[in-house]
């Protein structure tokens, strides 16, 4: 009885036991069953024969293979054989030829205690989801990694600097572009605080203050130092960098050394403030108006005559009117082209030079650049130039009027005197008379000589002597002259040769020539002995010709032979001898060279003799 | 060759002398009178307006001409008396020697040019040679 009842005790307990197991492995998800070492099924769960499409009691005592492909089938019966074999629980992934989803199975062995194995438990997971999420993230961290890669890529060659910065400012990661301008190496930097890069340190706490206020920092211009602490101007932009629980954790910079666009813009400055400073230190008024008339400059000489009315509009502000001038140049001016003109102000009566041109904005549009120059004074300056310039040209003329004049009232009374004296010579005379008669003709021609050679003179000098050019030819001239000098040369008993050779021409005024030669050739003779010699020579020199008359009269003392050639000058002052000539002669002599283009000297020993020589271009310059 | 003396026996040359100084007007009479069978003075003009009046009354076969007179100057009366008889001759003697004003004479129409000072014998030269020149 007790042992009915323990029995019965132990049946209702395995039963129960039984019960739980049962209603346990029916609510799981998973398929378990339990199979034998022929891979017979000895129980089944409704999970895992519902995924075999049969009743557990039409499933179990049937084998595994029935219901597998045979791969599937020889995969199982050897992992069934392992868990006999060992007596071990195994694990393995398993995929379903049926629909392909993945399962983990867990086979367990059974073992009566004591005994060997009887059967294996497997409990068969669906992991199909697990499976596809794990291979998602595969792939996900596999595309994770490449971008990593190529971001690295970029940050290790971008010739910006790229470097974090945590929130304290320690240097945390320094691409190879920062290395590049600022010459540190990342070694040398990670870890390191970010103050020392600034050329003012402050800034680093400036940069932090702002990306963490704002969240970034956009081209913000500083100056940084390189290791040498030379400084390099940079553009920077910053991004704050979080956790994941949104913590700032720290700043990502990204700068470009910028230092040759600062220069560039830092002398474009220079220049516009050189040009400012030229446009404030012109006493000229100088301003700019857009093509809608607007004052968009002005110097300091139009500020301090009208007062700054930048932003105004021209015509109102200057000129006090409800529209453009009539005589605004802008719109001839937005077509490119610069005008000057002369304007005067009635209001101020006073005179203006304004130059206008166009000025090229950097958007594009046309301003109107205005220089204006207050020319009341000049325009004074120049009817007063003007007037005297006017009464210069009159007192010119009355000159060369008196000039005129003053030859004709000399020579005038000098024609009844030759010509009545002539006359004279025509009566009857004694010898004496005629003598007396001749005497008169003959000093007579000498005054109109001397007043010629003086008029000649003060014409030379008033610029009103023009010269006849024509090839001239020096033998001719020579010849001619000698021919003319014959009578005087008999009666002074003097003897003339002539060197000249033929063919020698130069370009020049013909009458001048024969003037210069004569005056050389008369003094020669009046200065010489009798029985004295003149010798003529003409020679080339280069582009010149040299002409050359020497005596063998009394000579000039050296000192005196540089002022030959000045107006009445006269070796002999004292009034014991008479003197021959009012010494013009020479003086003509040496204009007519000088118009020439050519030289005249006179070099002598006294008591010897005396050689006057002149050179004439032989192509005239004008 | 043309016998000049012939020809001036046939008739003499008439001679109107223009010149505003009296002295002068007097001298050259003087000294035409010494060629008196080649020349007759027929005229006297103190002006140049008076010369072109006197001119288109005489028909003389020579003008002496001065050039620098009152109420019109000798380079306008040759114009206006060559303008009236461009077969006119005219000798300027004067004591004006600028090449502006013998240009402007020469333009104007004279044939020659005498300047003062001159004596008897320049003079006869040049009216001789005037007139050789014109046969």
């Amino acid at each position: 009885m007790r042992a009915i009842t323990k029995r019965k005790l132990t049946e209702d307990a395995l039963k129960e036991s039984e019960e739980k197991y049962r209603s346990l492995v029916e609510s799981t998800e998973d398929s378990i069953y339990l199979v034998d070492s022929n891979c017979t099924y000895l129980f089944i769960n409704s999970k895992c024969a519902s995924r075999l499409g049969l009743p557990i009691d039409q499933i179990i005592g049937r084998a595994y293979g029935e219901f597998h492909s045979l791969e599937e089938e020889q995969e199982f019966a050897e992992k069934v054989k392992e868990a006999f074999k060992t007596g071990k629980s195994l694990q393995y992934e398993h995929r379903s030829q049926r629909d392909g989803k993945y399962f983990l199975r867990t086979l367990s062995p059974v073992r009566v205690p004591g005994r060997r194995t009887i059967a294996v438990t497997v409990i068969s997971k669906d992991i199909t989801e697990f499976k596809r999420a794990e291979e998602e993230l595969r792939v996900s961290v596999q595309q994770l990694r490449e971008t990593k890669d190529y971001l690295d890529n970029i940050i290790r060659s971008s010739a910006d600097a790229i470097v974090v910065v945590d929130m304290e400012g320690i240097v945390r990661d320094w691409n190879k572009g920062a290395g590049n301008y600022m010459d540190y190496t990342a070694d040398e930097v990670i870890g390191t605080s970010n103050r020392k890069f600034f050329a003012d340190p402050e800034e680093a706490d400036r940069i932090m203050e702002i990306v963490l206020r704002d969240g970034e920092l956009k081209n913000y211009r500083t100056t940084v130092l390189r290791k040498n602490r030379t400084p390099v101007y940079i553009s920077m932009s910053a991004a704050l960098l979080k956790d994941k629980n949104g913590v700032p954790i720290g700043t990502v910079r990204v700068s470009r050394d910028i230092t040759k666009e600062v220069e560039l813009e830092e002398k474009i400055k220079g220049e516009r403030d050189n040009l400012n400073l030229i446009f404030e230190s012109m006493a000229d008024g100088v301003y700019i108006v857009s093509k809608d008339y607007e004052v968009e400059f002005m110097n300091k000489v139009l500020i301090d005559e009208f007062g700054d009315q930048v932003g105004g509009i021209c015509y109102k502000v200057f000129h006090n009117r409800e529209e453009p001038c009539p005589l605004c140049k802008t719109t001839e001016v937005m077509k490119g082209k610069t005008v000057r003109w002369e304007w005067h102000s009635p209001r101020k009566n006073r005179t203006y030079d304004l130059i206008e041109r166009p000025l090229e904005n950097i958007d594009g549009t046309v301003s109107k650049l205005t220089i204006f120059r207050d020319i009341t004074e000049r325009k004074r300056m120049e009817d007063e130039l003007r007037e005297t310039c006017k009464n210069l040209v009159e007192l010119d003329n009355m000159k060369k009027n008196f000039l005129n004049t003053a030859y004709h009232e000399l020579r005038s009374p000098l024609a009844p005197v030759v010509g009545y004296a002539s006359l004279l010579s025509l009566s009857e005379l004694t010898d004496k008379q005629r003598d007396h008669v001749h005497n008169i003709v003959k000093y007579a021609r000498k005054l109109e000589e001397q007043i010629n050679r003086m008029l000649e003179l003060a014409r030379v000098d008033s610029g009103e002597i023009t010269m006849t050019l024509e090839d001239v030819s020096i033998p001719e001239i020579v010849n001619e002259m000698v021919k003319s000098f014959e009578p005087l040369l008999k009666e002074k008993e003097q003897a003339i040769t002539t060197h000249v050779p033929e063919g020698i021409e130069v370009q020049g005024d013909k009458q001048k020539i024969i003037t210069i030669l004569t005056n050389l050739v008369s003094n020669a003779i009046k200065y010489t002995p009798k029985g004295g010699r003149v010798e003529i020579t003409v020679e080339e020199r280069g582009e010149d010709i040299l002409v050359c008359v020497a005596d063998t009269g009394i000579g000039i003392p050296g000192e005196h032979l540089p002022k030959i050639f000045e107006r009445f000058y006269m070796v002999n002052t004292s009034l014991t001898r008479k003197p021959e000539s009012l010494g013009l002669g020479l003086s003509i002599v040496k204009e007519y060279v000088k118009l020439h283009g050519g030289r005249v000297w006179a070099t002598s020993a006294p008591g010897k003799g005396s050689k006057f020589c002149f050179t004439l271009p032989k192509k005239a310059n004008k | 060759m043309v016998d000049i003396k012939e020809v001036d026996n046939a008739r003499k040359k008439r001679i109107l002398i223009v010149e505003d100084a009296p002295y002068m007007r007097e001298m050259l009479l003087e000294m035409l009178k010494i060629a008196k069978d080649k020349y007759e003075v027929v005229g006297f003009a103190t002006n140049g307006k008076e010369a072109v009046k006197r001119y288109k009354e005489l028909k003389p076969d020579l003008v002496t001409m001065d050039l620098v007179m009152e109420e019109m100057d000798g380079i306008e009366a040759i114009r206006k008396i060559k303008k009236e008889d461009p077969n006119a001759l005219i000798l300027v003697i004067t004591a004006m020697d600028t090449p502006d004003t013998r240009n402007m004479a020469m333009e104007a129409g004279a044939d020659e040019y005498l300047w003062k000072p001159f004596t008897i014998h320049n003079l006869l030269d040049v009216l001789e040679a005037m007139f050789r020149k014109r046969q």
